[in-house]
């Protein structure tokens, strides 16, 4: 490690949203001529760090130094000001705006206090040369061009302000595997130049290949920096997992064959998924297991009747069904159930009371006709508080002044009051205390129990080893790994999330290399 | 957050102010024809209940409408549908002549809920569009020829009848209010509405078919407007071009002024009454005062947003 004063220092950082501690107390120091990768899990705080750095958020305590001076950026505009750029995973370009517009959106060059066209489209010409992006036309509008290319122009913008600092947050995940060699490329002579790269990024060949230092972060800490190469992929694995003896799990049932109730078949939608292949037995509990991304949502929510032609087929019990809506879902024959990524905007309608909530999914079965029956009603939230032990003051109280763990106890009550076959959990227990994360496995475990099928997606991996029955990891818009029984542990799921086993794709369900 | 002493819920506290602000208009008119004539007709059963005959219109509009803003949504084509409405049914005439215009608000229902709902074209857009074809089309229905234009006597009973010194209309508005209530309260519709309102991507993912209930809330706007409209014909004997012109700002303000949410999700019918009433009075009284016409408006115009700027404190409008 280079021994000089770093550019950019961070001390005693914290950052809590709300009772969840994103980050705490983190020193972190990257230095100039340097690539740096940050390696951790789903939720390590990696996104939070490079928010703080790049101004987008204010640290709750800690300070933050830019080449020996203590900095306090209220937005990125003065974080660029300063030389630190980020290129987030969200694209942050306009998508009407032309090129050359949006690469010089915030400083654009000015001539009699009026944006000087020609000069800025010249300097976007150079700027995307250098990329190797000599065909993108900085007249062209930013919605017309790909995916691919419009990461392109994202890297061409951060380095029109000259970074000093520049963060790649997954940056390289969209890109064409060309475009790939152009940022490697890129990245080797920004080094030479002396600016300092910090690397997110879940695929450890690009960390190998790249970096020469690396930090692993774990639960908004930061466990350790060291060079490339001081350490194999095990141990490095082994530091973002850690050893956190978190929640307990209630006891599975040794490994059984189910009776099948759902079977998916080769089920494509857009670029999200890409042929997935799954069966769920009656009483079983599947985890659905990798990196953030992978199209788990997107399954969850093809099956749910959500998106429009998602193509393949889906039995329930044998029978071809169809889900053309939520609505059509959640009625027979398929019974299903959905828990959504983010009870806030998905679950919940926040301002209407806990009974309105709860029975929103259910109005069907407490009521006559189109007349809400208020004994049924009254009768089915009392049971949906009881079943669930929600702690609320009333039932008629607005949904939002229960803490998180309750509100989405409310956000799962609501779907148990359809009395549903088969559950579809999407990360259930994300920003909720121990104490009910507890009761959510014990609940979902006893729903098995009754014959219910669970189908569940978490990015915590102690969850799927410690709930599911059997584990199906899914990389880039297919599942490339089943693991059951004792299969699954932290290791199998942590390298076939990150596809670095033996052969990059395809493994055959049930194999571990 | 420093709320008074007394806890008054948020949705509450419009329906207070309003109330309050209905007091305060009838103390100052009565103030002004004390000291100008030395009377109170403000306070006698008969004013009350000429302001309640002349509010109905307006309350029977806003009672559907209400169902629309709860939305977030919003129906601007309510001047029109009430005109085609009412001209529809004169010129039809006889015993169908109440039934064509309902029957003319359910298609304007139909078709703004579809474009709204179904189609995903901003309502406001939609909406305006519409009534704007409707404008056109009434007009081409005088053009080539007279059709008949005067209210039924059946219209004009149930407009300006009376029953135990009642007037009809008032009963007419009262049956409206029973029934908006009974949809809000007490039926599923009601509660989808409410969700659909409040977070319509959390009501479609819990299997609420949320463009349905879009639909049928544009269709009771309809046929509210609709009956607003023969009513209004019933009233002044006749049907005539514009006719409804003079409700749009009026019932978009009596379901704000009565606390409903502009953007969707909250709001009581008692507030919309309220709001009614509010506006029937304001206007009423600044007449009394032989306040010019330009004035009128400029105060009307000035108290709604005034009182919206009351409400709006303390609550954050973005979710």
């Amino acid at each position: 490690m280079p021994q000089s004063e770093p550019i950019l220092r961070m001390a005693g950082i914290s950052k809590s949203f709300g009772a969840t501690q994103a980050l705490q107390d983190v020193d972190f120091s990257c230095f100039t001529g340097s690539i740096h990768a940050i390696l951790g899990e789903n939720g390590a705080g990696k996104s939070t760090l490079i928010k703080i750095m790049s101004g987008v958020l204010d640290p709750t305590a800690g300070e933050l130094f830019v080449e020996g001076g203590l900095v306090n950026f209220q937005s990125p505009t003065q974080a660029a000001k300063d030389g630190v750029v980020c290129i987030f995973q969200e694209l942050s370009l306009v998508p009407d705006l032309s090129v050359a517009d949006n690469i010089f959106l915030d400083s654009p060059p000015k001539k009699w206090g009026l944006i000087d066209k020609k000069t800025q489209r010249e300097q976007a010409r150079v700027l995307l040369a250098r990329i190797k992006c000599g065909d993108i036309d900085p007249r062209a509008l930013v919605k017309d061009l790909s995916l691919s290319r419009r990461q392109m122009v994202e890297i061409a913008k951060a380095l029109s302000k000259k970074p000093k600092v520049l963060i790649l947050d997954e940056a390289t995940s969209a890109l064409s595997s060309q475009d790939v060699d152009t940022i490697y490329g890129l990245l080797g002579e920004l080094k030479d130049e002396g600016v300092c790269c910090l690397f997110i990024s879940h695929k450890m060949h690009e960390v190998e290949r790249l970096c020469d230092t690396l930090s692993v972060f774990r639960n908004g800490k930061h466990i350790e920096t060291f060079a490339k190469g001081a350490k194999s992929d095990d141990e490095i694995v082994k530091l973002m997992i850690g050893r956190t003896v978190d929640a307990q799990f209630p006891a599975k049932p040794p490994p059984k064959d189910y009776e099948t109730r759902l079977s998916i078949r080769d089920l494509k939608w857009e670029r999200q998924l890409k042929g997935v292949d799954l069966t769920l037995g009656r009483g079983e509990i599947v985890g659905l297991g990798g990196l953030d991304g992978q199209g788990q949502k997107e399954l969850l929510l093809a099956l749910f009747g959500v998106l429009r032609s998602v193509e393949g087929e889906v039995r329930v019990d044998d029978q071809i069904v169809h889900t053309g809506s939520p609505a059509e879902a959640k009625a027979s024959p398929t019974n299903f159930a959905l828990v959504p990524e983010d009870r806030k905007t998905e679950g919940l309608m926040l301002p209407m009371s806990i009974a309105d909530n709860l029975m929103i999914a259910s109005l069907d079965k407490i009521s006559d006709g189109p007349v809400v029956s208020p004994s049924k009603e009254k009768e089915a939230v009392a049971n949906g508080i009881k079943q669930l032990e929600i702690k609320v003051g009333s039932p008629h109280h607005a949904v939002s002044t229960l803490s998180g763990g309750n509100q989405q106890k409310v956000v799962i009550a609501k779907w148990l009051c359809t009395n549903p076959d088969i559950v579809l959990l999407n990360d259930p227990t994300r920003g909720i205390d121990v104490g009910t994360k507890q009761e959510i496995y014990k609940l979902i475990r006893a729903l098995a129990d009754e014959g219910k099928s669970i189908l569940l997606y978490s990015t915590d991996y102690d969850e799927l080893i410690g709930c599911c029955d059997r584990v199906a990891v899914m990389y880039d818009g297919k599942i490339t790994v089943e693991l059951k029984g004792d299969e699954i542990s932290e290791t199998s799921i942590v390298s076939a999330a990150l596809n670095i086993g033996d052969t990059p794709a395809h493994q055959k369900p049930g194999a571990m290399q | 957050m420093n709320f008074p002493t007394i806890n008054i819920s948020s949705e509450d506290k419009p329906i207070l102010i309003a109330s309050g602000f209905i007091l305060v208009i009838l103390l100052i008119g009565t103030g002004y024809t004390l000291a100008t004539q030395g009377t109170m007709p403000l306070l006698t059963v008969n004013y009350l209940l000429q302001q309640l005959q002349s509010g109905a219109f307006l309350g029977i509009a806003a009672a559907g409408l209400m169902l629309v803003i709860l939305h977030g949504h919003i129906d601007l084509s309510i001047p029109w549908t009430m005109t085609a409405a009412a001209m529809m049914a004169t010129t039809v005439g006889g015993e169908l002549a109440l039934p064509t215009g309902l029957a003319v608000g359910v298609c304007i229902g139909l078709v703004n809920g579809i474009g709204v709902g179904y189609l995903r074209v901003p309502s406001m857009i939609f909406t305006l569009g519409l009534d704007s074809a409707m404008r056109g089309l009434m007009v081409a229905h005088t053009g080539g020829y007279a059709p008949a234009d005067t209210a039924t006597p059946f219209m004009r009973f149930l407009a300006s009848g009376k029953f135990m010194g009642v007037p009809m209309s008032v009963f007419v508005w009262a049956f409206v209010s029973l029934v908006i209530v009974f949809l809000l309260k007490k039926t599923t519709f009601g509660k989808s509405i409410y969700a659909t309102g409040n977070n319509e991507a959390a009501a479609y993912l819990s299997g609420i078919k949320t463009r349905r209930v879009i639909l049928g809330a544009f269709v009771v706007s309809g046929v509210c407007a609709a009956l607003a409209g023969v009513l209004l014909a019933g009233y002044s004997a006749k049907a005539y071009q514009g006719m409804g012109n003079a409700f749009l700002l009026p019932s978009i303000a009596a379901v704000v002024l009565g606390g409903t949410h502009i953007l969707g999700g909250k709001g009581k019918y008692i507030g919309t009454l309220i709001g009614v009433v509010l506006l029937v009075l304001l206007n009423s009284v600044l007449s009394i005062m032989q306040m010019p016409e330009a004035g009128r408006q400029v105060i009307y115009g000035t108290v709604i947003i005034t009182m919206l700027l009351v409400y709006g404190r303390g609550q954050k409008v973005t979710s």
